[in-house]
């Protein structure tokens, strides 16, 4: 069991100050646990996002997703009040200054929070359209002027990254990233908006800024003026990565609760999961979970192995997971019928997850900009990329396999080329061959309607049909991941066809595939190793790991 | 342009109007029941006996009692348009209050004469009924219920709890299923109408309000009776008649609940357009951006299809009561389902302010959190859908024999503007033999191709519609299984046939309607815009390749601004009044 999942100790014990009690408790006052933020300080989370190289513990970011994940598994509240500086942080690894790099880093390991201001309300996931502006001084400094909204832990934080307009041009050069250290640059208290209050992720103090003509140093701007945005476009590709990938833990939770439901609950004179659709509700939740960390672990592993592919791999990620995940907590909830609308009692866990989630994996990026910047790289990996059949390497799917050093500048602002992809091939066994040859044609079906788009149509006012190839990709992406990671898998459960035939069906109905044959009967296959990873306390994803409960 | 004309002669539309127009401006905070009391009643959890009292002041209770017993329900589908009016606005009002329809169903279906008169009375003065089925451990398995009723000299024993029962403790009458035969079983059970002001009060008590994650407001509770004695009178129906008797109160209260999702598709339909309107990003505004309006398009295709079955099926509890079984689980199962998805969509479209409580305000996420409790209460998803897997074998049977008379009945309930006959209560049955929307279906199909006026795009949905409705049925009479191992092929097979009849409605609704005032000639209806949307919506969730038929959506849209620019729109032109303010 990691470190951490053993500081959290068994979630359903009722004295646990950390167990699902008491985060329900914690959230009916608006807060997260007392006890969950000095678990979380001891253990050093900040460190998690500090590279190694600056005395941190962030080597692999599979690693960090792990982590991550079992605090998702607790209390999503908690992941976003404590884990959201690592958005501010990657912005500095990727371009930041030695100092500024230092900075970070020296508060991070001190348990202090940073936190990231991009989000405006006006404007929403446009940041190009940001309208929260830097403007020199006569002396050189900054002066920063506007509003910055629905921000995690400003107030507390003992420093803030600000993305602010340098410019009134149009484009994609007019924004840069500042750093402000509240040591040398405090805000007046007044500065601060009142906390937002929102329906989901209660405990999270949200809050914001507004300023007029608030003076900073020159020195603040972390990396080149004007590069402010396209450090996003590099550095979000990990935080999409980690917290999409993260959230997993919350399904995780939720079909751990279900399936503790549906054993407890006795119904027509049985249990509930004596019911065969329960059974086959709990069983598709199980592979979605699966699908979802297939493409998550793949994605995430590539940061390291092809730095220059993940811009895709990330929006497809950030796009495919939570849909994922939010559809198949929707139908675990009719497993839990009117408990899981109660704020009480052994279950009531599972309608706090429900709620928090959506706020977490959409708050990031919506689905309509994932689905945008994904659509503008289609054409281009469709002319470049799709006709080449360099497969993906091994380790990409080798959980125990090691990786190459985190290099933050080795990431690509689009990507230039598709291994993924490229792995989703026939050979595989012979069970599902058929439904591999009929993602193989979509494959190709789908490069041909992406070499037919013009300019006009990867732009915001695209063409709903447009929109869909990006499903249809990230769809792809997940039946490849799907398919190498049974391929490369030495777990006796994981090597075996069974999930992954559920898997690619669930995929292939997600974007209306006319597959061939029956269902599988290897499905009981599927349950009895979601009760046995509950019974035997492990983790619900293809790392199975031991976990407290 | 605002439309005068044409006015609508329709009682069930003419009293929805009615309700509008006297609960006022809800935007204005001196209103009654306005947003800004609704949050703040949810915010404190506190039971909203100020707005009951306005609706009790108005006489919405009336309308929950039928005609014969003083009051002024003649017609099922007035109620669902009253129901829609109040939950469009505040969804936890409309079922606080609404709850007395659901509690006193059981009367109106089984009570004796004098019981339904004295009951009637009492509802007409304002006292609240409440209806206690479910209990802490068994959930929808009513035949497991464990509070029990004996007979004794002065009437019945209860002893028991009743649990997550809406208004439980505001109730003053509580409707309480009990265990009469100690061996249960279907005919184990009996009603007994407990009026809490008779009962020693040292023989029952309230419990807690149970905490919820929506309706916060509402008094979601409980009852625990402790040899609590009722009169004689009190008994519903026969000795034994209480499983019976719920389950054919179910039929109408199932269908009338469609008026809750559709209330709340409502609500988040003028929140949604009014955002995207005013909203500009990437230099556009959002409500002109293709995809936003395919997406907005395909969510209101959604509701015109759960509007024609929700209305419809109300219409049914007058033409074909034998046959709501069905429609009563179709409607329960398939209406919420649809308004969770559409939920979903304008979510997504709303993106971050879905979530803010301070964002118009919180009514997105207040009307969501609420809505999630209509797919629950009455019996939940899988509960219907089980329903409907129960009489499989008679459907198909009755798709396969074909019903040349169901064409008389189902045109009454489909032309909208057509006055209903009485309802006769007594004619429902937990079983139906037949479904007339199915079994009219083909001819309906062949009208649709032989009429001029409908695009040939309608013809081939149509034609698509029946063919997935002939393959349903005949998947439908090859299944077979023990009654206790349901597999889940049954249930998405009852989820297709849902699809099916609802397609049906609509397309019956489109053809008996589309010539007739107020419906001729509005936007929504030319070119049939509305059916379109509804069947693309319908006919891609069944099984098969998904064609682009964004066009029809997008087109939608610019029709439903024409008719409903607020957003709220509806098969009736020009419905929405206090909601356009």
């Amino acid at each position: 069991m990691n470190a951490l999942e053993q500081r959290f100790g068994d979630p359903w014990d009722e004295q646990n100050p950390v167990g699902y009690r008491a985060i329900m408790a914690a959230d009916e006052l608006q807060t997260t646990p007392a006890a969950g933020e000095r678990l979380l300080s001891e253990y050093g989370l900040g460190a998690e996002f500090v590279p190694t190289e600056l005395g941190g513990r962030l080597d692999r970011l599979d690693r960090l997703v792990t982590v991550l994940r079992a605090v998702c598994r607790r209390d999503l509240a908690l992941t976003l009040a404590n884990a959201s500086p690592f958005i501010a942080a990657v912005n500095v690894w990727t371009a930041g200054r030695t100092d500024q790099r230092h900075r970070v880093a020296e508060l991070l390991l001190a348990g202090e929070r940073v936190a990231a201001l991009y989000h405006e309300l006006a404007h929403g996931n446009d940041l190009m359209s940001a309208d929260f502006v830097a403007r020199p001084a006569a002396d050189g400094r900054l002066l920063l002027t506007g509003r910055k909204e629905v921000i995690a832990n400003v107030q507390r934080a003992a420093a803030l990254i600000v993305f602010a307009r340098t410019s009134d041009a149009p484009g994609q050069r007019s924004h840069s990233q500042l750093l402000l250290d509240k040591a040398s640059t405090a805000l007046d208290p007044a500065a601060y908006l009142p906390r937002f209050r929102t329906s989901g992720l209660r405990g999270v103090p949200l809050s914001g800024i507004d300023v007029r003509d608030f003076p900073v140093g020159a020195d603040a701007v972390v990396g080149r003026v004007g590069a402010g945005l396209e450090t996003v476009l590099r550095s979000f590709q990990l935080t999409r990565l980690v917290f999409a990938g993260s959230a997993i833990g919350a399904l995780d939770a939720g079909l751990r609760t279900a399936l503790r439901f549906a054993r407890e609950r006795r119904l027509y004179g049985r249990t509930a999961l004596d019911l065969p659709m329960v059974r086959a509700t709990l069983r598709d939740a199980f592979v979605d979970l699966l699908i979802s960390d297939c493409l998550s672990t793949a994605a995430t592993r590539a940061v390291h192995l092809l730095p220059s592919q993940v811009s895709a791999y990330s929006w497809a990620t950030k796009l495919l997971v939570p849909k994922l995940l939010m559809d198949a907590m929707n139908r675990l909830s009719r497993i839990l019928g009117a408990h899981f609308y109660i704020r009480e009692g052994r279950y009531a866990i599972f309608g706090k997850h429900l709620r928090d989630l959506p706020p977490v994996v959409f708050g990031h990026a919506s689905r309509a900009v994932c689905q945008l910047a994904l659509l503008a790289e289609l054409p281009r990996l469709a002319r470049r990329a799709w006709a080449s059949t360099v497969e993906p390497p091994a380790a990409l799917f080798r959980q125990d396999a090691g990786l190459p050093p985190l290099d933050f500048t080795a990431l690509s602002v689009s990507a230039s080329g598709d291994a993924l992809l490229a792995g989703l091939t026939t050979s595989g066994p012979p069970a599902v061959r058929p439904l591999l040859d009929r993602f193989v044609a979509e494959s190709a079906a789908l490069r041909a309607d992406c070499l037919a788009l013009g300019p006009r149509d990867v732009s915001m006012a695209a063409s709903p049909a447009a929109f869909a190839l990006t499903t249809r990709y990230a769809t792809l992406l997940a039946a490849s991941a799907a398919l190498n990671m049974w391929r490369h898998s030495t777990d006796p459960f994981l090597h075996d066809p069974a999930w992954l035939e559920a898997a690619l069906r669930r995929l292939g109905n997600g974007i209306g595939l006319d597959l061939p044959g029956p269902t599988g009967s290897t499905h009981e296959r599927i349950t009895t190793e979601l009760i046995d990873r509950y019974d035997t306390r492990r983790g619900l994803d293809l790392a199975a790991a031991p976990i407290a409960g | 342009v605002p439309q005068t004309e044409p006015r609508a002669a329709l009682p069930a539309v003419e009293s929805a109007r009615w309700l509008d127009e006297a609960l006022g401006d809800p935007a204005d905070p001196g209103t009654v029941l306005s947003y800004m009391r609704c949050a703040e009643l949810e915010r404190i959890g506190e039971f909203p006996t100020e707005i009951c009292a306005e609706l009790d002041r108005l006489g919405l209770p009336r309308h929950y009692v039928p005609v014969a017993y003083g009051g002024a329900l003649a017609a099922y589908d007035e109620v669902f348009h009253l129901m829609r009016v109040l939950a469009g606005r505040d969804l936890t009002a409309a079922i606080a209050h609404g709850k007395t329809f659901l509690g006193a169903a059981s009367v109106w279906v089984a009570g004796a004469p004098d019981q339904r008169v004295a009951l009637a009375r009492e509802i007409l003065s304002g006292a609240p009924v409440s209806w206690g089925l479910t209990e802490r451990d068994h959930g929808s398995d009513l035949l497991a219920g464990e509070v029990t009723a004996v007979a004794t000299p002065d009437g019945y024993r209860i002893d028991g709890e009743k649990w997550l029962v809406n208004n439980a403790t505001h109730g003053r009458f509580v409707c309480v299923l009990a265990r009469t035969d100690p061996k249960g079983g279907p005919r184990g059970f009996s009603l007994l109408l407990a009026d809490k002001h008779a009962l020693d009060p040292d023989r029952f008590r309230c419990l807690p309000k149970v905490p919820t994650h929506g309706i916060r407001a509402a008094d979601i509770s409980g009852i625990a009776f402790d040899q609590a004695t009722v009169p004689p009178g009190a008994l519903v129906g026969p000795v034994g008649g209480g499983i019976e008797i719920v389950l054919k109160s179910f039929q109408l209260t199932r269908t009338a609940a469609g008026a809750l999702s559709l209330g709340a598709a409502d609500h988040a339909f003028g929140l949604t357009v009014d955002f995207l309107g005013d909203r500009v990003m990437y230099r556009r505004r959002l409500l002109d951006l293709p995809k936003v309006r395919a997406d907005l398009g395909e969510a209101y295709g959604l509701l015109f299809a759960a509007e024609t079955l929700g209305w419809y099926g109300c219409r049914a509890i007058h033409t074909q009561p034998e046959e709501m079984s069905v429609l009563s689980s179709v409607t329960k199962y398939l209406v919420p389902t649809f308004v969770d998805e559409i939920l979903g969509r304008l979510g997504d479209l709303l993106g971050i302010r879905a979530y803010l409580a301070d964002y118009a305000d919180g009514r997105f996420a207040r009307l969501e959190r609420d809505h999630r409790i209509v797919g629950i209460f009455d019996g939940s998803t899988f509960v219907n859908q089980n329903l409907l897997i129960n009489q499989f074998p008679a459907l198909a049977r009755g798709y396969r024999r074909g019903d040349p008379a169901a064409g008389a009945a189902v045109g009454l309930a489909a032309a909208l503007a057509q006055p209903l006959p009485p309802a006769d209560l007594g004619r429902l049955s937990l079983a139906a033999r037949s479904c007339g929307l199915t079994s009219a279906l083909a001819s309906a199909v062949a009208e649709v191709g032989a009429t001029s006026d409908a695009p040939t795009a309608v013809a081939a949905l149509a034609a698509q519609l029946l063919v997935a409705t002939d393959a349903v049925h005949e998947e439908m009479a090859g299944l077979s299984h023990s009654a206790r191992a349901v597999p889940p092929e049954a249930f998405d097979l009852a989820h297709r046939y849902a699809l099916c009849v609802a397609g049906a409605a609509s397309l019956q609704v489109w053809l008996r309607n589309r010539s007739v005032p107020p419906f001729a000639g509005s936007t929504l209806w030319k070119d049939a815009r509305w059916l379109r949307a509804a069947l693309v919506s319908i006919v891609d969730r069944l099984p098969g390749r998904r064609l682009d038929r964004s066009t029809v959506y997008t087109e939608l849209v610019d029709a439903v601004l024409v008719d409903a620019p607020d957003g709220r729109a509806s098969l009736i032109p020009t419905r929405s009044a206090g909601a356009a303010r």
